[in-house]
């Protein structure tokens, strides 16, 4: 079997598994003179670089439950392995070895081969996994110059012509490479070599591009039973809230966003983010929200056979000042925010608060927005909001983990890489994403608070209501676009009709007041005035009706409906 | 409750304190379990400030906790309805401080913020919830009735109110400090419940001032049904400055003149 894939020259082989490899198949032939040379049938299925690529995301994703940083394998590491950083991490698993080891277990009973390699730089461990000679190495700390000096050149993430050059002249080997005086090397091949060198050596520090950044508060607890019922999973969620929340509290810092990450036993991986709609750090509230949301979910959260570990991470923090909690009544907005939080988890829809914005139109005049806590009558935010951590959109379902197969980016070329470097000090697992609820907007507060036809005086933005009182009577219902009138009858040609039809029924006008004139906005789109009139039917409904553009001779009248008086 | 040994009265007449002590306090226990004959619950009481009305209310006004169920006379009269429903909540929030939540079915009207301006109703003081269907209002209903958060409720349904989910708003409400609850439906979606009222709203000619423009909304209120009080119908005026209900004067007819010889 093998995957081939558009190339120089025609369908070239882009990976191979050990049966083809077997047959002195190598990656980068073209597929007309294989097939002509072998003789016997061989499945060559297209090459799906997306789906390589879900996957191997899948993988970095389950391979958080390490260390939090992750990072897949870039285009000079040709897409098909991943970094752990598990610096300050592997004393958690029992040591290097272990770790090495469990994570080989691990891949193995999910049929993925992979060559694994701990070394103190991403450089040197890459370097390793692809051409070492073993498929676990762990090179102890500062053996990297040993490690790598029998390695070819190859392995220094080298472009090809680099490569065919430094062989031409003979060098095969990093070791002969680094014994070279320095300035003739740049020279000759550029900079990029001796920074490739540098890296793996060392000598230079190579920044990875994690998954998710790690989340400064997070906490995890494993279990050797797995557990999978809902009552252990909110408790355990209140413990490990219970364990952040003094350090949140030191911190001066509430959490807005959490996500809880449930590992399944056979890897699959489950992620339930947590809005809230203030900063929050009681560990009952969290777990009453936890409890709500998996009472929604009910059947959908796929226990299986049970979860291994959960973890929580408090992905957006808030500013959130210390307040006595104990005595004394809640204030109404603190049961508000609970009753928006537990609507958010158990029926999954916000809260949403009417707005006033400056626009002319009555359309655009008014909208829906989030709901947040202390916000309100236009007042000033009063909460700060935090930095966003890790607010990364899932590239597809955000489950899962290294089921059979799913690895095949990694399979095909037999080299999944697992490298290590040194960084800063993490020590639980990175959270996943799944169903992300965006936090409530940041930049509230920013609009003009002014909002209507007419001007106020002064600009007293920080007024008790945000709402223009002056403005003519509006409708208690507006349709988002006006809803038309025909069958009109006007007595006189440009005033208010006498009679139309709106909604199948006749509705004949007893009283009308107006023209009220609101112009289009034609620094957004050009467009025609209207002219509202309120009117009242003789069976006592209130309409809001407008012309669309002015009256002109010879010109038929459109009218339109925008929105019901009380 | 053993005998007292040293009681002067002795043995043969003391038992008959003991027994009307023991009878004593079982009429003092029926007296909590039972509700007053009369019908007066002891629940809080939103009164509607207008005697004609207030009389055919039992406790002298809606009852905040028990849902109160409120419906269109006809399919046009929607908004009707819900400005009254908004007038009422309007009243409820000029006496008490905290915030409303409207929790509408898809396909229902939102009120428009500018428009509540008319109604005397501070948008800032109004929260929304658009849930996916009637099962989610109630749950959301029941949630914040729960939370004891917000001090009005208004449910804007697409299918009515049946049995079940009204008992149970209605055993959510139950305890200290409940919010005024009230439910809106379309014209024909009647059904059995365990509504406290039943209003029956329908559009009327508004009010002019003295410059003949249209001044204040007026609604034709039927009070349908009413457990532990009486029907009856008006026409009403909102007061949106004032956040006063009224009787039109020239127009008000024996209901009016009833609530006054009442009151």
């Amino acid at each position: 079997m093998a995957v081939a894939a558009e190339g120089p020259g025609g369908l070239r082989l882009l990976a191979l598994d050990p049966a083809a490899q077997a047959l002195g198949l190598r990656p980068g032939e073209p597929l007309g003179r294989v097939r002509a040379r072998i003789g016997v049938p061989l499945r060559v299925h297209p090459a799906d670089p997306d789906a390589d690529r879900d996957a191997l995301l899948r993988l970095c994703r389950w391979a958080s439950r390490y260390a939090p940083l992750v990072a897949p394998f870039g285009p000079a590491e040709a897409s098909d392995g991943l970094y752990i950083d598990v610096a300050w991490a592997s004393h958690l698993r029992g040591g290097e070895a272990n770790l090495v080891g469990d994570l080989a277990g691990r891949l193995a009973r999910a049929n993925i081969p992979a060559r694994i390699a701990l070394a103190d730089t991403p450089g040197a461990a890459f370097a390793l996994a692809r051409h070492g000679g073993a498929d676990r190495i762990v090179v102890p700390p500062g053996g990297a110059a040993e490690a790598l000096r029998g390695l070819p050149v190859e392995a220094l993430r080298l472009d090809p012509g680099t490569v065919a050059g430094l062989k031409r002249l003979g060098l095969r080997r990093i070791g002969a490479l680094d014994a070279l005086p320095r300035g003739p090397l740049a020279r000759r091949f550029g900079e990029a070599l001796l920074l490739r060198l540098d890296q793996a050596l060392g000598r230079r520090p190579e920044p990875l591009a994690p998954l998710t950044e790690a989340a400064d508060y997070a906490a995890a607890r494993g279990f050797l039973d797995p557990i999978g019922r809902q009552s252990d999973i909110v408790r355990t969620a209140r413990d490990l809230m219970a364990e952040l929340a003094p350090r949140l509290e030191r911190d001066g810092l509430g959490a807005c966003a959490l996500r809880l990450t449930l590992h399944r036993v056979d890897g699959a991986l489950r992620a339930l983010d947590l809005g809230l709609s203030r900063p929050e750090r009681d560990p009952e509230r969290v777990a009453a929200l936890v409890s709500l949301r998996l009472d929604r979910l009910g059947s959908g959260l796929d226990a299986g056979f049970g979860f291994e570990t959960v973890a929580l991470a408090v992905t957006v923090t808030g500013t959130m000042p210390a307040r006595q909690t104990d005595l004394g009544a809640a204030s109404v907005g603190d049961g508000v925010g609970f009753l928006a939080d537990a609507l958010a988890q158990r029926l999954g829809r916000a809260l949403l608060r009417l707005e006033p914005r400056a626009s002319h139109l009555p359309e655009r005049a008014g909208r829906g927005v989030l709901w947040v806590a202390g916000e309100g009558h236009g007042s000033v935010p009063g909460l700060g909001r935090g930095r966003t951590q890790a607010p990364l959109p899932p590239p597809s379902a955000g489950e899962g983990g290294p089921r059979s197969g799913s690895g095949e980016g990694s399979a095909g070329s037999g080299s999944g890489g697992a490298d290590v470097k040194a960084g800063a000090p993490f020590c639980t697992a990175a959270p996943l994403l799944r169903d992300f609820v965006p936090a409530p907007p940041a930049a509230q507060g920013t609009l003009p608070r002014r909002g209507g036809r007419e001007r106020r005086g002064s600009d007293s933005s920080l007024s008790a209501s945000p709402w223009p009182d002056h403005l003519p009577p509006r409708p208690l219902v507006l349709f988002p676009r006006g809803e038309a009138a025909c069958d009109v009858l006007s007595t006189v040609p440009e005033g208010p009709p006498r009679r139309f039809r709106w909604r199948a029924q006749i509705h004949r006008v007893a009283h009308a007041e107006g023209p009220e004139r609101i112009e289009a906005e034609w620094w957004r789109e050009p467009g025609e005035p209207r002219d509202y009139y309120r009117v009242e039917c003789e069976a006592g409904h209130r309409l809001w009706l407008y012309r669309d553009g002015p009256h002109a001779p010879g010109r038929p009248a459109a009218w339109y409906v925008h929105g019901l008086f009380a | 409750m053993g005998l007292d040994p040293a009681d002067e009265t002795g043995r043969a007449s003391g038992r008959t304190p003991a027994r009307g002590e023991a009878r004593a306090r079982l009429a003092a226990l029926r007296a909590q379990l039972v509700p007053p004959a009369d019908g007066r619950v002891s629940c809080p009481i939103l009164p509607l400030g207008l005697p004609a009305l207030d009389a055919h209310l039992p406790g002298g006004g809606l009852a905040l906790g028990p849902p109160h169920e409120i419906a269109p006379a006809g399919p046009a009269d929607g908004v009707a309805a819900l400005g009254f429903a908004l007038a009422l909540c309007a009243l409820h929030l000029s006496r008490v401080s905290g915030e409303a939540l409207i929790a509408a079915a898809p396909g229902e009207p939102l009120p428009y913020g500018h428009g509540l301006m008319g109604l005397g109703l501070d948008p800032g003081r109004l929260l929304l919830l658009e849930a996916g269907g009637d099962g989610e209002v109630f749950r959301a209903l029941e949630a914040a009735l729960h939370a004891r958060a917000l001090a009005a409720l208004i449910g804007l349904l697409r299918d009515g109110l049946p049995l079940k989910p009204g008992r149970r708003l209605q055993l959510a409400a139950e305890g200290p400090d409940p919010p005024l609850l009230l439910l809106l439906r379309p014209a024909a979606a009647g059904m059995p419940n365990g509504a406290a009222t039943r209003w029956r709203i329908a559009a009327a000619p508004a009010s002019r001032d003295r410059f003949g423009t249209l001044d204040r909304p007026r609604w034709r209120a039927r009070l349908e049904r009413c457990r532990n009080g009486r029907g009856g119908d008006w026409l009403l005026e909102w007061d949106h400055a004032a956040h006063r209900l009224h009787l039109p004067e020239p127009l008000a007819g024996d209901a009016a003149a009833s609530g006054r010889s009442r009151a």
